[in-house]
């Protein structure tokens, strides 16, 4: 997508890059600080305190449980101390269990989780046996058995909290490990002769890092409030005054009865205030690290045209235009940079039962132009300007409501990769089914509905009685017929079919054009074809558009664009394919990249890469030449033979 | 070493084991991915291995790179047997043969710079004596994979170049080792078609710059016309044709190969042709058809078809089909 293009553009350093994402993560930011505020106490406490916390020695029983008040600003507590200096030492006791046990029980965790994801087999299985049975013993009594059968000092609390809190890290690494493994990049450091020691340390361990960063946060908060309970049951290092410890003297000695709520509270409020702040952070922190929590919202956003008309460069004759779209501009905003201009004024028809082929490399703004059509694009994609008139109506013009009758029921799309976008845990029929009554809420459920599943299935091609198989039981050529299956629920006029043979064989590639031709055929769709390959388009289309970085090079019919094209760029496109009548040849190749489209070049997009380039190309961008009756190019080059 | 011996697969085959039908089954049963592939690469050479997915040619490419075992068969190179070697004897060949993977958006690790992923190989063979000599190597291999010039490249990151870029350091990658094989499993079919023309080119530069043999997998036969000597065409675990190019593209024998030839995109509307689309799609491997392998698709099938094996029949030096129409 384009937009991952701009966001990728700056190439910060990884560090800078992450502080300018957590920045604007408020639920982290206020976490970490929350965080460093009591690591800021922890570490000044002997000078943030008022009292000195040993000194118990002018200590008389009027001391004892007295409210907050000038000198004592927290009140005091059961041994007349200063709550407050309690409280700050208290900090460092609490946050050094929480860190020490945390360092432990992460360490365990991590290699348990690493070594069982990588080696598999026996050793997964023995390892992660002992995490299950780990894991279902309760902690809270197991920790009070050990603690009560040693000694309850600082180092066994540490070492037990450590020793029993690994095994949520072990499962989650573990699950990591196994992701990062099956990727193709371990695959490919087998092949480069990498041992198994090289792939974990510089493979596996980089990508199941951030995991464990954020379940450090999350473990160092279950540590915190680990030591406390012990502390409170009375399990604590009696010589270490933990927060926990704090409330299991005020609770055991009077607090309660003596009404001195300040004694509890205090403590309390410490214990709170950490989790939370590291509940925070954690959250924070996964919401930026955890690659599987990283969505990419379709937002209608209203959109914002600029200007008021716009003029028609096609006369359209013979069959009634369907969908006419005339001077289409889309940005990308793109926070405090210049917009993206990922198209720009792009126009063309499409008439009844017509199939018009959208070609353009990767990046080149052809699947934008087809979110934008129906207006499903990102967020941060804007239509600036132009029309798009479907039956006479302007769709950009039209509120949620009124397009909602057209999206689907009148236009419907096939996904780029949708095949693989079906729910696992479904039949296919069901799914076919749910998308019929969610497009037509009054569609009676009843055999009826069966029925019109059955009747799309054939329709692609797929026999009724797989309809009750379940997507994984479907090969991909199946999948990708289910999916058009799915489009083709509401009768709809207009198929937008957006790289649908991409990542399939050439066998099932030519199965699926000759079915949208079939269907072209016979229920008269009309259809917008998306691909990167002229080669496909050139067996069944009726016109072609090919783009480049966002702009219209050359619009024409199928003939003309393949014999007698005259924008370079479909020129050198056409060289680049192989072809079989001339086998043996060398293959002539577009030298470069398409442009990025938050950088565009300041004259014709394609002129850096353009073998006729002249001085003016680069500083000007060419306007589109109307070259015959429906061929359109944008060239300097065809300015005089207009 | 004769030229004739330089890789060389004989009867090589790898079952999967797919489980037990239903709970109280006996028999396990199996998923033959590659059954029974005998091939032979000269020196330099250039071998398309062309089939739809399923056919078992990315499994072959993992079974020559000793990423998996076979289930039996030998393959052998400059000689010697490499289906059984121990973890030192199989990095010292990894040196010679080397892979490039089809999705360069996976097999590059987001994590290192293009510098750290080149320098990989260098580091886990320990090559060059110092920093100096392994820097050399990494910009030299950049350059040779079309990267050039390598200084602007090397503090990059992955998600910083497109997918031909990518591709192009994940070929420099392979380079660096100096490698005399490269095995490139479906190198270009993720790519756009304007970028593919510049990778096959690549690829058809370094065999003669280096004299690397390229065994070049792929799904489009269309592809492979333009710098493969020998065309090998894979249906469901075996080699149904094997030809020098002009034989396979302009005189195809078996029906397998002459339906994919007709269904390669032509970008000429004028040059339309008769296409002959096979209905389905390969059969799973488990359930492996009596008789002829591809009888149940094939347009011209006839009723021995059903039941007898078809041999390879030898039709010149060098090009041979196993089709029972061929059988005289």
């Amino acid at each position: 997508m384009e937009t991952q293009i701009a966001k990728t553009a700056a190439a910060t350093p990884r560090f800078q890059e992450f502080w300018r994402v957590f920045r604007s993560n408020y639920m982290g930011l206020v976490g970490l600080i929350m965080l460093i505020i009591v690591i800021f106490v922890a570490i000044f406490a002997p000078v943030l305190s008022p009292y000195d916390p040993s000194s118990t020695l002018n200590v008389t029983t009027a001391d004892i449980y007295n409210p907050p008040s000038a000198a004592h600003w927290l009140g005091t507590d059961d041994a007349g101390q200063d709550v407050l200096t309690n409280f700050i030492f208290g900090a460092r006791v609490s946050l050094t269990i929480g860190f020490f046990a945390a360092f432990i029980s992460l360490i365990i965790g991590g290699v348990f989780g690493i070594i069982a994801g990588f080696y598999g087999g026996r050793t997964e299985e023995l390892l992660m046996r002992f995490t299950d049975i780990m894991l279902v013993i309760p902690d809270l009594p197991l920790m009070m058995v050990v603690i009560a059968l040693t000694k309850p000092s600082i180092f066994n609390i540490i070492l037990v909290i450590g020793l029993l809190y690994w095994t949520t890290t072990a499962r989650m690494v573990r699950s990591q490990t196994l992701a990062v493994k099956s990727r193709k990049f371990v695959l490919r450091a087998r092949a480069i002769g990498s041992g198994k020691g090289h792939i974990i340390r510089r493979h596996i361990l980089p990508l199941v890092l951030p995991i464990l960063v954020v379940q450090a946060v999350l473990v160092v908060s279950s540590a915190v409030l680990a030591e406390s309970t012990l502390s409170f049951l009375g399990l604590g290092d009696p010589t270490a005054l933990s927060w926990g410890q704090m409330l299991n003297y005020a609770f055991g000695r009077g607090a309660m009865s003596t009404g001195a709520w300040w004694a509890l509270v205090v403590p309390g409020f410490g214990i709170v205030w950490v989790v939370l702040g590291l509940t925070l952070l954690g959250q924070g922190l996964e919401q930026i690290l955890n690659p599987r929590l990283d969505t990419h919202h379709l937002m209608p956003g209203r959109p914002i045209v600029t200007s008021e008309a716009a003029k028609v460069i096609e006369k359209v004759s013979g069959k009634r235009p369907l969908l006419e779209v005339q001077n289409l501009s889309i940005n990308y905003v793109n926070n405090g940079k210049p917009p993206a201009r990922a198209v720009e004024n792009i126009s063309f028809t499409l008439k009844e039962g017509e199939l018009i082929g959208l070609v353009g490399e990767s990046g080149c703004g052809k699947t934008t132009l087809m979110l934008a059509l129906l207006r499903l694009l990102p967020s941060a994609g804007q239509i600036v300007n132009g029309q798009v008139f479907f039956n006479g109506r302007d769709l950009t013009a039209l509120s949620e409501e009124e397009l909602n009758t057209v999206r689907w029921k009148e236009v419907s799309i096939v996904f780029q990769g949708a095949m693989n976008a079906l729910n696992p845990v479904r039949t296919v029929g069901d799914q076919i089914a749910e998308a019929i009554i969610k497009h037509i809420p009054g569609f009676p459920r009843d055999k009826r509905l069966q029925e019109r599943v059955i009747e799309l299935l054939e329709l692609v091609g797929i026999a009724a009685d797989h309809k009750d198989h379940f997507p994984h039981q479907y090969s991909g050529g199946m999948r990708q017929r289910a999916m058009i299956a799915m489009a083709l629920a509401c009768n709809p006029q207009v198929i937008i079919a957006d790289e649908p043979t991409t990542a399939l064989d050439v066998m099932i590639q030519a199965q699926i054009l000759e079915l949208l031709d079939s269907l072209r055929k016979k229920l008269g769709l009309a259809i917008i074809f998306v691909t990167h390959d002229l080669g496909v388009v050139a067996e069944m289309c009726d016109r072609v558009l090919v783009m480049y970085g966002g702009v219209t090079a050359e619009y024409a019919d199928v003939d003309t664009i393949y014999n007698e094209a005259r924008h370079p760029y479909t020129q050198e496109l056409l060289k680049a394919f192989p072809d079989l009548t001339k086998p043996k040849k060398k293959l002539s190749s577009i030298p470069g990249y398409p442009p990025r489209l938050d950088a565009l070049p300041a004259g014709c997009r394609f002129a850096p890469r353009c073998p006729l380039a002249v001085d003016r190309c680069h500083k000007e961008q060419p306007l589109l030449h109307k070259l015959g009756a429906a061929h359109f190019a944008s060239c300097h080059l065809l300015e005089a033979s207009k | 070493m004769t030229k004739e011996h330089f890789l060389e697969v004989q009867g090589l085959k790898k079952y999967f084991d797919a489980g037990r039908p239903g709970l109280f089954s006996r028999d396990v049963r199996y998923v033959h991915a590659v059954d029974g592939v005998d091939l032979q690469l000269r020196h330099s050479e250039v071998i398309a291995l062309v089939g739809e997915s399923g056919c078992g040619k990315s499994t072959l490419a993992l079974l020559l790179m000793g990423l998996e075992d076979p289930t039996a068969g030998i393959v052998s190179f400059e000689g010697r047997d490499i289906t059984h070697l121990n973890d030192n004897e199989r990095k010292d060949l990894r040196r010679k043969i080397q892979m490039v993977f089809q999705d360069p958006y996976e097999s590059l690790n987001p994590t290192q710079t293009i510098e750290e992923i080149i320098n990989e190989p260098l580091v886990v063979h320990g090559i060059g004596n110092n920093k100096n000599e392994r820097d050399e190597r990494v910009k030299k291999a950049l350059e040779d994979a079309g990267l050039k010039p390598a200084e602007i490249y090397l503090n990059r990151y992955p998600h910083e170049l497109s997918g031909g870029q990518r591709q192009r350091v994940v070929i420099a990658a392979a380079l660096v080792l100096e490698p005399e094989i490269l095995l490139a499993d479906e190198p270009v079919s993720m790519l756009d078609v304007s970028i593919r023309a510049e990778i096959i080119n690549l690829l058809a530069e370094l065999r003669i710059t280096r004299q690397i043999a390229v065994i070049f997998i792929t799904h489009d036969l269309g592809s492979v016309g333009f710098f493969a000597d020998r065309v090998a065409v894979m249906y469901l675990g075996r080699i149904v044709e094997i030809g020098t190019m002009l034989e396979v593209l302009e005189k195809p024998q078996h029906p397998y190969t002459k339906a994919l030839i007709s269904v390669i995109p032509v970008p000429n509307p004028r040059l339309r042709r008769e296409r002959i689309i096979l209905q389905g799609e390969t059969p799973n491997p488990i359930d492996m058809p009596q008789g002829c392998r591809f009888h149940p698709r094939c347009p011209v099938v006839m009723a021995t078809c059903k039941v007898s094996d078809p041999p390879f029949v030898a039709l010149s030096k060098t090009h041979q089909a196993a089709c029972l129409l061929l059988v005289k």
